[in-house]
């Protein structure tokens, strides 16, 4: 099954990087979207869902701590989840995204395999959630 | 891309980086995986021989909260090419000047964050944004500074804590 990709990063080369990974990576992408700031990724998301979105925190107009709190309080966008990618591995910053909504943090650095990984638990756990099925995490 | 930081209010040296317990370690360790994990390549500690310091791209980063500093890392003009390709899976000749120096910034955001995650990951940090600059004199200021040889050229880190008391930023 192929999934559709929503990377919010303000960073072009960054934005790049993470389309070679997830194609390193052998996680099987349908449709891959780009937004550069939390604003850009909900307009796109209101208008066509996604299966996953991966955003980076530190972004102009609308950073990705403030993006969670708007999907986690949108009866739609609730469901869809979100993946944070950050330079920032202080424990601190990982439990606050997580609080805020965050189903999976992948800290720079990462490998395209332990970005798969993380992926497929998280849309392995969705998938089974929706069928009734028991996860093999 | 972290955000914007204020200029340090001062700049004597809060503590020595060159005296932290396991930071040298830390430095070479961490630069060898994110070369290594996001760069496609390898990242070998080097002696210091700056001739080619003074032509090579360089960012600044800055950082604050429970530690303020700053971190230097510059690539030297050979390596800043095939790194830069290496990153965004193109052929060194399809880059553009703006990819190389978002490279070069990434980079060393991305060094800064793994390394201050791995020196005090119960720290409460806030990282600016990285600018690209000419590489400063840091010498007699405390800072810790490697020099690391890849397959493609030379890498230069330098990493100090400044004196500063301001209100921690939202993010890193």
């Amino acid at each position: 099954m192929a999934y559709s990709v929503l990377i919010v990063d303000d960073s072009p080369v960054m934005r790049t990087f993470i389309r070679r990974v997830l194609a390193l990576s052998g996680f099987e992408v349908g449709e891959c979207t780009e937004a550069s700031n939390g604003e850009e990724a909900l307009a796109q998301l209101r208008a066509r869902a996604v299966d996953i979105i991966l955003t980076d925190i530190n972004m102009p107009v609308m950073n990705g701590e403030e993006l969670l709190r708007k999907l986690g309080a949108d009866g739609i966008l609730k469901t869809t989840p979100a993946v944070v990618i950050s330079t920032d591995a202080t424990n601190e910053r990982i439990l606050k995204m997580i609080a805020l909504g965050a189903e999976g943090y992948m800290s720079k650095p990462f490998t395209p395999e332990s970005l798969r990984e993380e992926l497929e638990r998280i849309l392995g756990e969705r998938d089974a959630s929706r069928t009734g099925t028991t996860s093999g995490v | 891309m972290p955000q914007e930081l204020e200029q340090p209010a001062a700049f004597e040296p809060q503590i020595r980086m060159d005296e932290e317990p396991g930071a040298g370690e830390i430095i070479r360790l961490t630069t060898a995986e994110v070369l290594e994990t996001m760069f496609f390549t390898e990242a070998e500690p080097a002696a210091c021989e700056h001739a080619w310091l003074p032509s090579a791209p360089c960012a600044r980063v800055r950082f604050e909260g429970s530690h303020f500093g700053e971190m230097l890392l510059a690539v030297s003009a050979e390596a800043a090419d095939p790194i830069a390709a290496s990153f965004l899976g193109l052929d060194p000749m399809e880059l553009t000047d703006p990819q190389r120096g978002q490279m070069i910034q990434e980079l060393t955001n991305i060094l800064c964050g793994a390394m201050l995650s791995k020196l005090w990951p119960e720290s409460r940090l806030a990282i600016g944004s990285p600018e690209l600059m000419p590489w400063p004199d840091w010498s007699g200021n405390g800072a810790l500074h490697r020099c690391f040889a890849t397959p493609e050229g030379m890498l230069a880190i330098s990493i100090r804590l400044l004196a500063a008391s301001r209100p921690v930023g939202p993010g890193a």
